[in-house]
């Protein structure tokens, strides 16, 4: 939990032959992440990257079909789960053929049902533009055989028609509007044979929509209507009977399309991943991060499959000479358990932890929660807060893990109410199993130094854990180090000291005075000295340096002061947790009072109750998000910055 | 008077802070007097436009790059005076005219689906619209098709316009058609969003601004499709914009039908005739024009200043600016005298 998954280091070198059924087992426990061989010193040796095109291609047009099938016998779904993952190359030949099995059942019904629905649109089109010529009781074959006269029929912009008008100005002309539809006019215009080009000109310009006829219509135009309304509805049973067959299919198919689908997507991400193997002659050669307990069962897997022709090593993180030389850097992959793991999301907004220091979601969570409660303490703010994460929990798949957060920290903030006995702000409901905070400020605010005294404490012992493990040895006499810690808590005790018991006594203050004095120097003297050492070093190597030990020095008292500073004002920060817990109880104070007012004015009908509903609304929503953002604030500038350096890269699983 | 200084004191003095950093009369003077392309931009490096130009040492960029990039003031100013601005109608106005703006995108997605020319090899001639425009242009660009396109733009009012104009696209397989209705489009959306317009001196003076702008396009754009496109009458009228100020329909379908320059001014209203009389050629009615409605622009200043006028004449006044600039960047890229410059410019951009 503290730690991320311990990693090892994993090469394959595998024979050609074999490639197919490595990546099938790879894709089979899925933990692994790549690293691109051509990036690795192997690359100079002649390992290249080779993706079998070809057979991604074949992929990707059978992907293109399967789409195709679904989308056309509208088939949608969760992916099912698959079993164990297949050889690429040999699986193409069974989903192709499975494909194609679809096919055959559903191509010609879907054709059939596509050029139905071309034609239903085409007779619709048709009637519409018949209808809008049906007020005028016109004889379509009658006005085709005028000599002497064209006319055109057609819709415009209405505010074409004036400006139409005028630009037929110099002609004979007449301009016919039969009626208004969606902004435009329904038109009948007519001019002499003799005056034809420019009576089209101009209807051009005037964003005609001419209505095309088809000359084969013959009669009047409600006869014509009456006709194609039969024909049309003849072709809509037709497609609705074909649309039943559609539907059977794809109850009948719809399952086996989904799994081809998945099937088809897992196998093209392993060919993809190709591009990260390297190739020379007929071996190929994989390299990435593995799970250690997971590494045996691959090696065994992957000997077994190759008849023992494949070469499966392992180094452990520490060994690896990229890593050694920071060119590498080892991806982290979480393992917190799954309460706890929706935080990890809080994590990675400060920082990616680096695979050698404390992961640190376990305390944050702890801590975010301890502190969100500790702020918003209430029994039915919390409860509600806890229901409206666990319905996000339930029913918004996507918001999972706010949803496990928002819950955890209404539970937090239950609890507290329970110790603070407050139940959406009565304070008389339920006894108070610790204290009321409106009525223990000054206890409040030194319960909430205390906490900021032991998670800055808890922050600088982690600290000295990644020191140590990082071997970042220099920095134990620095102010961000051990002597740094050892003075805080220096600090700390005498003051606890002087307000549980007293003043303390004369040989205690000699004492904090010599040990802070030496703590003092060392943080003061440990760069300076460092560097002079540097300095005659690089001396006696015969190299040049250019910064001096005064300028260090000046630098080095600096730096102390103000880190010894921010420990102290990082320490008064948290004085913020009763601030905010306080304010929480005060917001309460007011709802009621302005309730109160409204029962003056109004008596306690229904304005009294809505008030009060509103106001805790408000008071939710709003507290709800200022205790949220002090809770991140107090988190990672107060608690992260003391040890949290960040730095990593996530690990990315092949699939 | 009170309420509307209360309403448009912070838009005023926002927009006169603007308008004192359109180009000097000094810098209009050194750009005039480059001695080509190269020097001209070192010294537009200098003004205003500075932050929109390319790193110049790397080479003279492309001039239909730069004419965007340039643009990109203007677009930032379109925003600055539409977060100033009091009220949702008042900035609604504005936004009808910067709509113009998203109108020429449009356009430019339609040539490039006409030409089937992919985004990468045209987005440098899109105009950066930022954040004031709320259109999803990823999604058009998806479009594969025309129609598919307008369908996507089903919702609003250039989709509604382009789809009148389908047929006309598809009969004479050009996009004339449909650039002709995205510009009408944008017109119909400032009409309205003037007449939406409630007090009655911000209607007053926001109407006239954009009818005599519009009196400026109908007769630029009379000229063009006569000279340049060689249109037929009919088809001219058609193709003007309703809500002139001083041009009439009548107006317009008698400059459609007459043949000379001379005819053609002495067609027009006696205010434009005293300002085109001296013209011999069809090539000064542009600049000349121009000059008159920075002239128009120019009074909305002078006058009571509490009103929406003061932003749209100043966007406006922009613009024309930007426009004036990328003639004289064509100029000079064609390395043409500065007299050549100068007549093809208006008066107010080479005399100051």
């Amino acid at each position: 939990m503290f730690r991320p998954v311990q990693l090892t280091r994993v090469t394959i070198q595998i024979p050609e032959e074999y490639i197919s059924v490595v990546m099938a087992i790879l894709g089979d426990l899925r933990l692994l992440h790549l690293i691109r061989v051509e990036e690795t010193p192997l690359g100079r040796m002649g390992y290249v990257a080779h993706v079998n095109i070809p057979l991604l291609e074949r992929y990707d047009a059978l992907l293109i079909r399967v789409n195709g099938l679904l989308e056309e016998l509208q088939v949608s779904g969760a992916a099912p789960l698959l079993g164990r993952a297949q050889q690429p190359d040999k699986l193409i030949f069974r989903l192709e053929e499975e494909c194609a099995g679809v096919e055959q059942q559903a191509l010609d019904i879907l054709r059939e049902k596509k050029n139905l629905h071309t034609t239903l649109g085409k007779d619709q089109d048709l009637i519409d533009r018949l209808r809008l010529l049906e007020p005028l009781g016109l004889e379509l074959g009658r006005l085709a055989a005028l000599r002497y006269t064209v006319f055109q029929v057609g819709l415009i912009p209405e505010e074409s028609l004036e400006r139409l008008e005028t630009s037929l100005g110099e002609i004979h002309h007449s301009l016919i509007p039969i009626e208004r539809k969606q902004g435009r006019i329904v038109l009948f215009a007519m001019a002499l044979k003799e005056d034809e080009a420019v009576l089209l000109r101009a209807l051009k310009s005037a964003f005609w929509d001419p209505l095309a006829l088809s000359t084969e219509l013959q009669g009047k135009v409600p006869a014509i209507l009456e006709q194609l309304t039969e024909e049309r509805e003849k072709t809509a049973a037709e497609l609705t009977e074909l649309e039943k067959r559609a539907e059977a299919l794809a109850r009948q198919y719809g399952g086996v399309l989904l799994q081809l689908r998945e099937q088809l997507l897992v196998a093209r991400q392993l060919i993809l991943a190709q591009q990260k193997f390297g190739q020379l002659d007929h071996t190929y050669l994989l390299t990435g991060w593995l799970p250690l307990a997971l590494f045996e069962e691959l090696r065994q897997r992957i000997m077994a499959a190759s008849a023992d022709k494949a070469i499966v090593e392992q180094l452990a993180p520490e060994e690896v000479k990229e890593v050694r030389s920071g060119i590498l850097t080892i991806p982290i992959l979480f393992n917190n358990p799954a309460l706890i793991r929706p935080f990890e999301r809080l994590t990675i907004l400060y920082a990616t932890p680096s695979y050698e220091e404390v992961e640190p979601t376990a305390f944050l969570a702890i801590t975010f929660l301890l502190l969100f409660g500790l702020m918003f303490g209430d029994v039915g703010h919390g409860g509600l807060l806890a229901v409206l994460g666990y319905l996000i929990f339930k029913k918004m798949y996507r918001y999972l893990d706010y949803g496990i957060i928002l819950m955890e920290c209404g539970l937090s903030a239950l609890l507290f109410g329970i110790l603070y006995g407050s139940v959406f702000g009565l304070e008389d409901l339920i006894p108070a199993l610790w204290m009321h905070p409106m009525e223990n400020i000054g206890y409040f605010m030194k319960v909430s130094v205390v906490i900021g005294i032991t998670m800055i404490s808890v922050g600088l012992i982690l600290n000295l854990v990644n020191i140590l493990r990082q071997h970042r040895y220099a920095e134990l006499l620095s102010s961000s180090g051990l002597a740094g810690a050892l003075f805080y808590w220096l600090l700390c005790a005498l003051s606890i000291r002087y307000l549980l018991i007293g003043p303390p006594s004369a040989g205690e203050i000699l004492f904090a005075k010599a040990a802070g004095g030496l703590l003092f120097v060392l943080m003061i003297f440990q760069h300076p000295v460092r560097q002079l050492l540097a300095r005659s070093r690089q001396k006696r190597e015969g190299r040049f340096s250019i910064s001096g030990v005064g300028v260090s020095f000046l630098e080095s008292i600096v730096d102390v002061l103000d880190e010894l500073l921010r420990y102290l004002a990082n320490t008064a920060s948290f004085v913020r947790i009763a601030a905010f817990a306080l304010a929480h109880a005060g917001l309460f104070m007011a709802v009621f009072t302005l309730a109160d007012m409204v029962r003056h004015a109004q008596g306690s009908g229904f304005l009294y109750w809505l008030s009060l509903v509103l106001g805790n609304v408000v008071i939710i929503g709003l507290e709800g998000l200022v205790v949220s953002i002090q809770t991140v604030r107090l988190e990672y500038y107060e608690f992260f910055s003391k040890f949290f350096r960040g730095g990593g890269k996530p690990f990315q699983p092949l699939l | 008077m009170l309420l509307a200084a209360a309403g448009y004191g912070y838009p005023n003095a926002k927009i006169r802070a603007l308008r004192s950093r359109r180009l000097t009369e000094q810098d209009r003077h050194f750009l005039l007097a480059a001695k080509d392309l190269a020097s001209c931009l070192f010294y537009l490096a200098t003004s205003s436009y500075a932050p929109c130009l390319p790193v110049l040492e790397k080479g003279t960029p492309e001039l239909a790059f730069l004419e965007r990039q340039l643009a990109r003031p203007l677009m930032d100013h379109y925003a600055k005076v539409v977060r100033s601005l009091p009220g949702a109608k008042e900035r609604e106005l504005i936004l009808a005219l910067f709509s113009r703006f998203e109108a020429e995108n449009l356009k430019l997605i339609l040539r490039s689906l006409f030409a089937d020319l992919s985004r990468e090899r045209v987005c440098h001639l899109l105009y950066p619209l930022g954040p004031l425009s709320d259109l999803d242009w990823d999604l058009f660009w998806s479009c594969r098709s025309i129609p598919e396109l307008i369908t996507r733009l089903r919702a609003n009012i250039f989709g509604r316009s382009l789809q009148h104009a389908l047929a006309q696209f598809e009969a004479q397989g050009r996009l004339f058609p449909l650039e002709m209705a995205l510009d009408f489009s944008c017109f119909r959306i400032l009409r309205q969003a003037a007449a939406a317009l409630t007090r009655r001196y911000d209607l007053a003076v926001t109407e006239n601004i954009l009818t005599s702008y519009i009196d400026h396009l109908n007769i630029s754009w009379v000229i063009r499709l006569k000279v340049e496109y060689g249109l037929a009458a009919e088809e001219i009228v058609n193709y003007t914009l309703p809500g002139g100020k001083l041009i009439s329909l009548d107006c317009l379908n008698r400059l459609s039908r007459v043949e000379g320059l001379a005819d053609f001014i002495a067609q027009l209203p006696v205010v434009f005739q005293a300002e085109l009389s001296a013209l011999r050629d069809w090539g000064g009615i542009r600049p000349a024009l121009e000059a008159y409605l920075l002239k128009v622009l120019a009074r909305i200043f002078a006058g009571q200043p509490f009103h929406l006028g003061i932003g749209v004449a100043y966007l406006l006044e922009k613009e024309l600016e930007l426009a004036n600039l990328i003639t004289l960047l064509q100029a000079k890229a064609r390395n043409l005298s500065v007299a050549e410059i100068s007549s093809a410019l208006p008066r107010q951009f080479t005399e100051g």
